[in-house]
């Protein structure tokens, strides 16, 4: 066997072609996302002497041996769990955020704290007219401002079912997709370029998968990945070319629960995570409102009941409804307002039932009550930014040391050029000599 | 060796640079709102005593209207028991001046019909009405105080007065009824200013031996009922000293809720206008190194 400078020469060019074309696609997407850094693999083309041709050369050039993918499965598998927690985090605290918002912003303490205030100010002259006015205008804002804070929690927990629906469907969207790219990822010559495309698709859509639910990912050495969802226990997802049904209920009490191909889940981290317990906390804070607002009002309607009006008849009550959200006034005049005792005679200015009232709302105390609330809401919130861009920290820097060992660096692929254009300039060289020698050999005997 | 990679480079700046300007801005809120916090969950301890002080200064108020009420009512107990007194001490010259033995019966009867009409007035004071227009003296009726009856005057109000509070649960009486006043006893029993000076006017204006006798008669009663009149002003002053003391505390208490307010959510000017700047500070410079870090690419040197 012998050797052709010629077409070593060229298989040399052919493979500096060929990093140079790897060269500008890294370069051409330096900023694509999930795009990982490819890098090219040459290989010496010899052959071993055989019997009898020992000390021969048999040099046959280089030729592209592979096409190398440089991602690392174990960074990657962090931003994966990283930015699962991230979202878990994030959609919790935006929910609870909305949460606080609609609580305190809807002025609900304000106007239990003007209530009050009316009922010290009647106390100054409970026959004033003007007075009673007051204490059932306010009660009146007091209701609505309960019917407020109850209308924006149905607005949060909507939004919050709505967000977890649409991402449910994106995730049976994705299953489907990881199937196809299973299938085609079973054809793909090992090592080629369109594999190494699969691949980037592949572990695109298992990170905005992992952005919804917690998963585990087994991969196959052909490059397949096995995907299950959730945790406690995990259900299988994606196998191979088939993909399972993600499905989302929600519960009597506003709350949501998950199951794949019927069988329930527990989403464990991402945003359905996320929206599960903000959910949660929202039925917690939600039920305590209603008890907070029944109270009130019983408080308010036996104390009524208890004494007599303006004119000397029994008191009647000035709430109806139990919880938060079918809070309302009933009564429209003033002078209903029960201040005497029983057995007062009309127009008295003895306030004992007034005072029996205040007494017992001193007793009940709503406002402390829904400072209460407030205050562990609120408080929630702020564990929950404090976790939160602890969680933001990791992610981040997860992703940015992902992005620095898979992603392109445009420093090396400049040095990449010149270096691959200096080699391609040398095989055109050795192409040159070769052309020359051939000409020598030709021009023997002239 | 660690790798460089443009993508992590350009993500990192980003994140640093978007960081800095959202400090900023929340720096930037603080002090055009002079709040330290803008939501509860900022600084949630904070904040709920935020919300319990703001409760404690709205009750106040209602607390610092309810004591000028009552002090108003007081002041004018105060005087309706100054007029009161005037009448019993003029009342009282008269019977003496009718016990005198050098006096005709025309001019004990003059003295008599001077009582019958100081007995008018005095029902007159004691139907005065309160700031709200209600019977100063009738306790918790909302009606007239007492019904004049020609010799006597009928107590149609209640005997007790509705304490009012005047905020740290501290009450006041804000007034008096009728029979902490008119009411006392003398030697012949329970009586009321009313019909001690109608008997005597009557008695005066009778002539003869009763008329005669009748100015000495009452000057115990009169002592004794000017005593009670008295003793009601004292109280008065009483109450509206504690009123006065109450206010004082009040003003003192909100006060120290204001400085409370401003302690724990108040934004420190000087202290954020710093931080701000320190942070602006930082953040031009994180720009404008980005930009020339950006700049250095390998590529700009190949030509």
């Amino acid at each position: 066997m012998s050797s052709d400078l010629l077409s070593i020469a060229a298989s040399g060019a052919r493979a500096a072609r060929g990093a140079l074309d790897v060269t500008a696609q890294n370069i051409a997407n330096a900023s694509s996302e999930g795009y990982v850094r490819r890098s090219l693999r040459i290989e010496e083309v010899a052959a071993s002497g055989g019997a009898g041709r020992i000390g021969d050369i048999s040099l046959s050039g280089a030729r592209i041996a592979e096409i190398r993918r440089n991602a690392d499965s174990f960074l990657q598998g962090e931003v994966r769990r990283t930015a699962g927690d991230l979202d878990r985090a994030n959609t919790e605290l935006r929910g609870l955020r909305n949460l606080e918002s609609a609580l305190e912003q809807s002025g609900v303490f304000t106007s239990i704290v003007e209530f009050e205030a009316a009922l010290q100010q009647l106390a100054g002259d409970p026959v004033d007219p003007s007075r009673r006015a007051a204490v059932i205008g306010e009660a009146t804002t007091l209701a609505n401002k309960f019917n407020i804070t109850a209308s924006s929690f149905d607005a949060v927990g909507e939004g919050l079912r709505f967000e977890s629906e649409a991402q449910v469907s994106e995730a049976n969207i994705i299953g489907g997709e990881l199937a196809r790219v299973n299938l085609r990822l079973t054809r793909a010559g090992v090592g080629s370029s369109d594999r190494a495309a699969l691949l980037d698709q592949r572990d695109q859509l298992l990170e905005r998968l992992s952005g919804f639910t917690s998963i585990n990912t087994t991969f196959a050495v052909d490059g397949t990945v096995a995907v299950s969802l959730g945790a406690n226990p995990p259900r299988s997802f994606v196998q191979g070319g088939s993909s399972g049904r993600m499905a989302s209920a929600t519960v009597a009490d506003g709350t949501i629960s998950f199951s794949i191909d019927g069988e329930s889940v527990d989403p464990g981290s991402g945003s359905l995570a996320g929206a599960s317990l903000g959910l949660a906390e929202l039925a917690t804070v939600r039920a305590r409102l209603d008890t907070i607002a029944g109270n009130l009002a019983n408080v308010v309607n036996n104390a009524q009941a208890a004494g007599v009006t303006l004119d000397g008849s029994p008191g009647q009550p000035i709430f109806a409804g139990t919880t938060a959200a079918t809070l309302r006034v009933v009564m429209s005049e003033g002078q209903g307002l029960a201040t005497a005792p029983a057995g007062a005679a009309a127009n008295s200015r003895d306030d004992a039932n007034l005072s029996a009232l205040r007494q017992s709302l001193v007793t009940l105390d709503p406002a402390q009550q829904l400072s209460s609330v407030l205050f562990d809401v609120s408080s929630k919130v702020a564990g929950r930014n404090v976790t939160q861009s602890a969680l933001e920290t990791i992610a981040s820097s997860a992703r940015i040391s992902l992005e620095q060992q898979s992603g392109v660096d445009l420093d090396t692929e400049a040095a990449n050029l010149i270096r691959f254009q200096q080699a391609f300039q040398a095989s055109g060289r050795a192409m040159q000599a070769a052309s020359d020698i051939f000409d020598t050999l030709l021009g023997i005997g002239r | 060796m660690i790798d460089l990679s443009t993508g992590a480079f350009f993500e990192r700046s980003t994140r640093q640079i978007g960081s800095l300007r959202s400090q900023a801005e929340a720096l930037q809120q603080r002090i055009g709102t002079g709040e330290r916090l803008e939501r509860s969950s900022d600084d949630p301890v904070a904040a709920a005593r935020l919300r319990m002080l703001a409760r404690q200064e709205r009750i106040g108020e209602v607390d610092t209207r309810n004591s000028q009420l009552a002090e108003a009512n007081l002041s004018l107990t105060d005087q309706a028991l100054s007029s009161i007194a005037d009448i019993v001490i003029r009342v009282r010259e008269l019977a003496v001046q009718a016990s005198s033995t050098t006096l005709s019966d025309e001019q004990r009867s003059a003295i008599g019909v001077e009582i019958g009409s100081l007995r008018e007035n005095l029902v007159l004071l004691s139907n005065s009405r309160n700031i709200v227009g209600h019977a100063l003296l009738g306790g918790q009726a909302t009606g007239p105080a007492y019904i004049d009856n020609g010799m006597g005057a009928q107590f149609v109000g209640t005997a007790e007065v509705t304490p009012l509070e005047i905020g740290e649960g501290q009450s006041v009486e804000p007034g008096l009824a009728g029979p902490e006043i008119f009411e006392f006893t003398t030697a012949d029993g329970p009586t009321d200013m009313f019909t001690l000076l109608g008997g005597l006017a009557a008695a005066l204006t009778s002539g003869g031996q009763t008329a005669a006798e009748a100015g000495s008669a009452a000057l115990a009663g009169l002592d004794t009922g000017l005593e009670k009149v008295t003793t009601a002003q004292t109280v008065v002053g009483a109450r509206l000293n504690w009123v006065d003391l109450m206010s004082e505390r009040r003003e003192v208490t909100a006060e120290r809720m204001a400085e409370e307010r401003a302690d724990v959510g108040g934004a420190d000017i000087a202290a954020t206008m710093t931080r701000l700047q320190e942070t602006l500070t930082i953040l031009e410079a994180s720009q404008a190194s980005f930009v020339r870090l950006a700049n250095l690419s390998l590529f700009s040197m190949l030509r």
